[in-house]
């Protein structure tokens, strides 16, 4: 029966089947929402009535000529516009206390060195009502730093954010699903609409009241407050625990003593959770969810704690707090740069939820990443974390533990084997503690939503580094997972030593006039892109980049998203490459190589080299040919350097090169590729002229005819040739996870006429081999003859006997 | 009989020396009299004004221009 084994191969190579452009169930509750609370669209209502003179034209939205200045704006630090944009002055002596309240309640849009830009959006308030500031607080904060009266639009628009927003929660309680609330007002007007009220699971007519929780009392594991906090659950857990009728007189107490704040809560049906939470996003009243792990006595323990030499920094510790204000876990995505320890903030998660976790990342080479950082910083045993890929699909044993995944293995829609559905079937089938979706940003919204309807978790984390894609997608994940908890500022964490220090530069390189005429002709996107990455000047600007470095003693990658010119480059410099069709074995010992030969200093990189791999001894970067204008992939290459090993070292510079082809469409890309670092407060340099490149005597492609041979070699070069790789598992080449393209195949048969003699080489005057792949010369060393080996293994027998 | 022409010397870069070439083949080449070399060449003097407006379309119409940053 061949057909059904082919069928269940193609599903577990990781592989994803195109779900086409459906639609999401609740698109337009998404599009109401995003409508209803844009503060774009609410000025531009404002400002229709606004005071115009002759140079408004010029501000356009953030015309402010009318606004009037206080008397002591000189000590105010921030500029506000009706729109809700932000400008915070950096030099101002009150910036820390005014960026640390901004990073609460708006979106960092750009950060250079200084001048601040961020901006109110509903999201952003969301977010700080959630972690407790009111409205009248940030109202107040705001007009204190303000250099102008608040106008009344921002005013208003705060209001209106947080009036609706976050007033009420969703939270786990015993496994069963309360709606809760400070403000019983609120949830009688829930219960007024019909669909809520019919999901209501009881049957009373009042509304549950108890006592708020304490804010703030969630020890975060690593922190020198975990210590104490350890002692004191030791002490406790020898006393016994509280009758439950006991706990409520205490409680009662409690509310006689003091005005304790409280929370009204009513039970809804679980199974209609996803119902009464877009009925609230329809009427205005979104939900915020939160997990009350301590308090869960049903789902099992997971026994995992960090381990004592895993130290976790203040801007981690910062994103976590936010996470796990009020001792209970919240929902959100922590925004953290390459390098910065990502990895470790899912960890702690894992570690202050303390019950079962599941871990998706986009490829499996990922996925052994995490198992592998959990088992280092943390005390789980190793039985307990399962990892369920194409490869293995392992399920812990005892009632709590971890599983790591990747999102194409969870939301395949074909048929799997029996093995991986009976995973499937156990992942359904149970509550997790935390959701932990790594990169997150690369999920379109509607396999998240698949995620996260086949798995009930009380919680989801999302990390990212980049939180932005080319299309308009990101808003979604606002609802799916949550609001954007914590964003660190690149430049804050490199001047600490937290991630390295990086120079940018831009290297523009002419292009021969035989290139150029060729790139004029009218031909494919892919020929005229292939030609500018060949382009004769750009291949003798890596040589000299790469001869510059590898002298000072830098270890140096190279990136290239095409692998024709991958392979040509790599030849040429007789430097080892890695990409997709590289087998396994070749790239570790490739890599290893590169981390541990200093003969081994430059390697080369297709697009597989772009996340997840951590290569701390690189320093520097060059970047050959990269995927059109993505501001996520330069973010994503930039981050390979940004945890380099030597960052502490004084005066330490990594550095990130791009070359470019002048003249060409690669300006254009390059200039968008680097808003989201430039945003970052990265500054690129320009260079357009590499100082000492024409008086070295080797270099490549330096005579004309050999550029003209260069030429005739790129021209020959079929366009699938030029193709970007597309590589099976990664989610980065489409939108969606990847298209069932698989590493190119090797060409078939092909008749070509020709002598004998020159077929084995007669022709020529000796046989040596060009442009050889330096990979095969990192093979480990040994006898290969068979003869020579059956002899020595016949010797060493010999000696045994 | 030796023919005399008036010429202009035009010095540019590589890339836009091909574009004129390019465009010169595509009309006969009724502007360039001779390519000195990769940066210079001399065109009829007649025909600059001409060159000048081709070329400007030309380059409007191969090269994308880097958007200026679109804040309303």
């Amino acid at each position: 029966m061949p057909p059904k084994r082919k069928a269940q191969a193609a599903v577990d190579s990781d592989d994803y089947d195109s779900p086409g452009e459906e639609a999401l169930s609740d698109q337009e509750t998404f599009d109401k929402l995003k409508e209803a609370f844009d503060v774009v669209a609410m000025s531009k209502r404002a400002r229709a009535t606004h005071a115009i003179d002759q140079a408004s034209f010029l501000f356009k939205k953030c015309d402010q000529w009318d606004a009037a200045l206080k008397p002591d704006h000189a000590s105010r630090p921030l500029w506000i516009d009706d729109a809700g944009r932000i400008i915070l002055e950096s030099f101002s002596p009150v910036f820390d206390e005014a960026q640390d309240f901004l990073i609460n309640i708006a979106e960092p849009q750009s950060r250079v060195s200084r001048m601040h830009e961020y901006t109110l959006t509903a999201h952003s308030l969301f977010a700080a009502v959630s972690v407790g500031h009111s409205s009248q607080e940030i109202i107040q904060k705001l007009n204190e730093f303000s250099k102008t009266a608040l106008s009344p639009s921002v005013v208003a628009f705060i209001e209106k954010s947080t009036s609706s927003f976050g007033k009420a929660k969703i939270v786990l309680k015993k496994t069963l699903s309360y709606i809760e609330s400070d403000d019983p007002a609120i949830l009688q007007r829930l219960l007024r609409d019909p669909t809520i009220a019919s999901c209501r699971a009881d049957t009373t007519d009042g509304l549950i009241k108890e006592a708020a929780p304490k804010i703030g009392v969630m020890a975060i594991p690593g922190t020198k407050m975990a210590a104490g906090a350890n002692q004191l659950a030791q002490s406790a857990a020898t006393a016994e625990p509280q009758r439950p009728d006991e706990m409520i007189a205490s409680l009662r107490e409690e509310d006689d003593d003091e005005e304790v704040a409280q929370v009204h809560s009513f039970q809804i049906k679980s199974e209609e959770r996803e119902k009464v939470i877009k009925r609230c996003q329809d009427i205005g009243l979104p939900l915020t969810e939160e997990y009350d792990f301590n308090n869960d006595e049903v789902n099992a323990k997971l026994d995992i704690d960090l381990r004592p030499h895993a130290q976790i920094r203040y801007y981690q510790e910062k994103a976590l707090s936010k996470m796990f204000s009020n001792s209970r876990a919240r929902s959100g995505i922590i925004v953290l740069p390459c390098g910065a320890g990502k990895t470790l903030v899912g960890i702690t998660a894992a570690c202050g939820v303390k019950k079962s976790v599941i871990v998706l990342c986009t490829s499996a080479m990922s996925v052994v990443q995490w198992r592998a950082e959990f088992l280092k910083w943390s005390n789980i045993s190793p039985e307990d974390i399962a990892v369920f890929t194409s490869e293995s699909k392992n399920r812990f044993p005892r009632n709590a533990g971890i599983i790591i995944s990747t999102y194409t293995m969870i939301t395949s829609t074909r048929n799997r084997s029996y093995d991986s559905e009976k995973v499937m079937e156990f992942i359904r089938s149970r509550e997790w503690g935390l959701l932990i979706a790594d990169e997150v940003h690369v999920v379109p919204a509607n396999i998240f939503k698949k995620v996260t309807y086949s798995i009930a978790s009380h919680s989801k984390l999302g990390l990212t580094a980049t939180l932005l894609r080319e299309d308009d997608k990101i808003e979604d994940l606002n609802f799916l997972i949550g609001p954007k908890l914590y964003e660190a500022n690149w430049q804050e964490l490199s001047e600490q030593g937290h991630i390295a220090k990086v120079q940018c530069a831009e290297v523009w390189c002419q292009m021969t006039p035989e290139f150029y005429t060729e790139w004029l002709k009218p031909s494919s996107v892919q020929k005229r892109a292939l030609l500018s990455i060949m382009n004769p000047r750009k291949f003798q600007a890596c040589q000299f980049l790469i001869d510059y470095h590898e002298r000072r003693g830098d270890k140096i990658i190279v990136f290239s998203d095409n692998v024709y010119a991958l392979e040509k480059y790599a030849r040429k410099l007789n430097k080892a490459y890695i990409y997709g069709a590289t087998p396994q074995a070749e790239r570790l010992r490739i890599l290893e190589n590169f981390q541990h030969n200093e003969m081994v200093n430059t390697i080369f990189l297709s697009k597989i080299g772009d996340t997840s791999l951590d290569l701390p001894e690189a320093t520097c970067l060059i970047q050959i040919s990269s995927h059109y204008g993505s501001r996520r992939q330069e973010a994503q290459r930039l981050g390979r350097i940004l945890r380099a090993k030597r960052r502490n070292d004084e005066g330490f510079n990594a550095f990130f090169y791009s070359l470019v082809s002048k003249d060409t469409d690669e300006m254009f890309y390059s200039s968008k590729r680097q808003a989201f670092l430039v945003d970052q407060g990265y500054a690129f340099k320009v260079i357009t002229r590499l100082e000492g490149l024409e008086q070295r005597p080797d270099l490549a492609f330096s005579s004309p005819q050999d550029r003209r041979e260069l030429l005739m070699d790129v021209l020959l070069a079929k366009d699938t040739d030029a193709d970007e790789e597309k590589i099976a598992g990664d989610m980065f080449g489409s939108k969606y996870a990847s298209t069932g393209g698989r590493a190119k195949k090797k060409n078939g048969v092909r008749r070509t006429a020709g002598t004998l003699s020159e077929l084995s080489g007669g022709q020529d005057m000796a046989y040596i081999e060009y442009n050889k792949s330096r990979n095969k010369d990192l093979k480990a060393k040994g006898v290969k003859n068979d003869f020579l080996r059956k002899l020595q293994r016949g010797s060493a027998g010999a000696k045994k006997k | 009989m030796v023919k005399a022409v008036r010429g202009t010397l035009v010095k540019c870069d590589a890339s836009v020396k091909a574009m004129l070439v390019d465009i010169d083949d595509k009309n006969g080449h009724e502007f360039i009299i001779d390519e000195l070399d990769e940066e210079h060449i001399i065109v009829k003097e007649t025909k600059v004004a001409e060159l000048k407006q081709r070329l400007q379309n030309m380059m409007k119409e191969r090269l994308k221009e880097p958007e200026s940053s679109d804040s309303e």
